[in-house]
């Protein structure tokens, strides 16, 4: 347990820098557009004197580096000033997307490991067999359509010619939205509204099999080869010898292993599927985070998208961590003894 | 380039069913992006709302003049396919080559030399990694503007990472050889050793992973132009006929499954090309596969 927090310790320090960094970047990166940030929130029939006041309240008139350093200590007091179209605070407008964002992704996520995992198992249960080469071409036809084009497919099929699933929003207009924490499923379960909650279940199902289902192939093929790799190991051969069943020796013995090197691609992978859920959120209208960062890029809403990229990015360390941590979980040779 | 071809790589990379598939795929919609203007029986941008949202020429009620019938204002829905194939093929040239280059050039120097240029590198790659790889596109097309050429640099921007990761461990371990250390010995100068010694032993990864990111920057291609940023208006790309077709989902699938099918196709060419050549040219794996 300690040999986790360490661990959780170590890359929250390593984090630092990095977001330094990343904070550095989107601010440069968004003051470097041919837009002027204060052309959106002056009104039309102002004189110079009053743009050239707002333009002093705003602090646009200091440099920029100063201009950086009043962002960064707003920023990390979790002040990230007022959106230009929205003219609310930008905290705010995290604060209300970002638990439906992760909710999707973390059901997608689930789906993505079942599927991976389950699939990587069947298809190194298929080797050597006329099945293989099916399955194969199979796995590489799943990676070769992303997943907002899935999610597309899915509204067709699932959504619009079936009729079986909703495919618009986060829960059916007839029911209002119960506000705890900002996560529907756990604040219907809050409210014991279970018609609530089933209903919004049935809105994530689509979006998140779309999700789950692409970020699953290279889970699969994986697990595929490094239980190859393990199958070679005379410990396996020698499990056999000791009578032990096939069944048994591939789940006890060789997923051990073979496990490792497939949760460090899950890292990675995870962590591009939680911006895969902007794609997902715009085609099924999903209130999250991804619609939000998609407006504001629309309207040159630059206080929106440096919050909600470093927003992303934080996400993405964080997923990492939590890899790294179950990694060491899962791996007796890194224990500190 | 003829010792290529008589070496016994070149049998198996010829012979193996994913290039050929991949191959004959990609070599398709390549034709198709060069000769749209000759293939094209309409003018992609051509309204004729006489003949909106037409079924393709199979079904009932389609028209033969419009083999995949039109969308919602009335336009070829063929002839927008082929234009749409030159932006993603163009997209999918111009951006792999570009981050092939820069990741590929930073790999060789990092993973040669080493020291502070090396870890360098390596934090830069950290913080772009910490993005994921839509959101930072979204953010860099914010900054740069929109155009097909900047969706391109986009692409180039973020993915040169892609290249750099795995290229830059191959050459630790290239550089280990003894063919290496005998050329250091010669006298080679730096620069002579990494292309001469240490490019053709890399070169069989780059070209898989470039055929690989070409598949990638369609799907990126496809992404920003069905948000509207990646090309003008008038201009016909399948991220757009998407974006269009998505209003009219309870009229007709067609619109929506026929530039779907064309992405995934895309995409599946340059995935089976990918694939079949890591196998093939990787003479390690391919002796383990037994070929």
């Amino acid at each position: 347990m300690s040999d986790v927090v360490r661990v959780l310790g170590q890359r929250f320090i390593a984090a630092v820098p990095i977001l330094l960094v990343v904070s550095m970047l989107l601010f440069a990166v968004l003051r470097m557009i041919p837009v002027d940030p204060l052309a959106l929130s002056v009104p039309p029939n102002a004189t110079i004197e009053e743009i050239d006041k707002i333009r002093h309240d705003m602090g646009f008139d200091r440099p920029i580096a100063v201009q950086y350093v009043v962002w960064l200590q707003n920023t990390v007091h979790l002040d990230f000033g007022r959106s230009i179209q929205h003219r609310d605070s930008v905290a705010g407008l995290i604060a209300e997307t970002l638990p439906a964002t992760i909710e999707l992704a973390l059901f997608a996520i689930v789906i993505a490991s079942a599927l991976g995992l389950a699939g990587g198992l069947y298809l190194f249960h298929l080797r050597g067999r006329p099945g293989e080469v099916v399955a194969d071409l199979a796995s590489t036809a799943i990676m070769s359509l992303p997943e907002f084009l899935w999610g597309l497919l899915f509204i067709l099929l699932f959504g619009v010619a079936l009729d079986w699933l909703p495919f618009i929003g986060r829960l059916s207009p007839a029911f209002s939205r119960p506000v705890h924490s900002g996560f529907l499923l756990i604040d219907a379960l809050i409210d014991r509204r279970f018609d609530i909650f089933f209903d919004a279940l049935k809105h994530m199902i689509l979006p998140a099999f779309a999700l789950g289902l692409s970020f699953s192939p290279p889970i699969m093929r994986v697990l595929r080869s490094s239980l190859h790799d393990v199958y070679a190991e005379d410990y396996i051969q020698q499990a056999r010898l000791r009578g032990i069943g096939e069944w048994r020796i591939l789940v006890r013995h060789a997923t051990k292993n073979a496990i490792l090197p497939t949760l460090t691609l899950m890292g990675v992978q995870f962590s591009f599927l939680f911006g895969g859920t902007l794609l997902i959120e715009v085609i099924y209208s999903y209130p999250g985070m991804g619609n939000l960062m998609v407006e504001a890029v629309r309207n040159a809403d630059l206080p929106v998208t440096q919050a909600v990229g470093l927003v992303y990015c934080i996400a993405v360390l964080f997923i990492n961590a939590v890899v790294d941590a179950i990694y060491l979980v899962l791996n007796p040779k890194l224990r500190r003894r | 380039m003829a010792r290529f071809f008589a070496s016994p790589g070149a049998g198996r990379v010829l012979t193996s069913p994913h290039v050929i598939a991949g191959g004959l795929i990609v070599a398709a919609v390549f034709l198709c992006a060069l000769f749209a203007p000759w293939l094209a029986p309409h003018d992609p941008e051509d309204q004729n709302l006489i003949v909106r949202l037409l079924p393709p020429a199979w079904m009932a009620g389609g028209d033969p003049a419009y083999l995949f019938g039109t969308d919602g204002l009335g336009r070829c829905v063929l002839s927008r396919l082929l234009y749409g194939a030159r932006v993603a093929s163009y997209v999918a040239i111009v951006a792999s080559f570009g981050a092939m280059l820069l990741g590929g050039v930073l790999a060789h120097i990092a993973g040669y030399f080493g020291g502070r240029t090396d870890w360098l590198i390596g934090r830069m790659v950290d913080v772009l990694m910490s993005f994921p790889p839509v959101i930072l596109s979204l953010i860099l097309i914010t900054a740069l503007g929109v155009g097909v050429n900047k969706v391109a640099l986009a692409i180039v921007l973020v993915d040169w990472t892609r290249f750099y990761r795995v290229l830059r461990s191959e050459v630790l371990t290239v550089v280990q050889r003894d063919y290496v250390a005998a050329a250091r010995l010669l006298g080679y100068s730096s620069s002579q050793i990494i292309w001469r010694e240490v490019l053709p032993a890399t070169t069989p990864l780059l070209i898989t992973l470039l055929s690989l990111e070409m598949g990638i920057a369609v799907v990126v291609e496809t992404i920003l132009s069905f948000i509207g940023l990646s090309v003008e208006a008038n201009v016909s790309a399948w991220g757009v006929m998407i974006a269009d077709a998505r209003n009219y989902v309870h009229q007709t699938a067609w619109n929506l499954v026929l530039p779907i099918l064309a992405v995934f196709l895309t995409v599946l060419g340059f995935n089976l090309l990918g694939d079949g050549l890591r196998r093939t040219l990787d003479p390690r794996l391919a002796l383990r596969v037994g070929r």
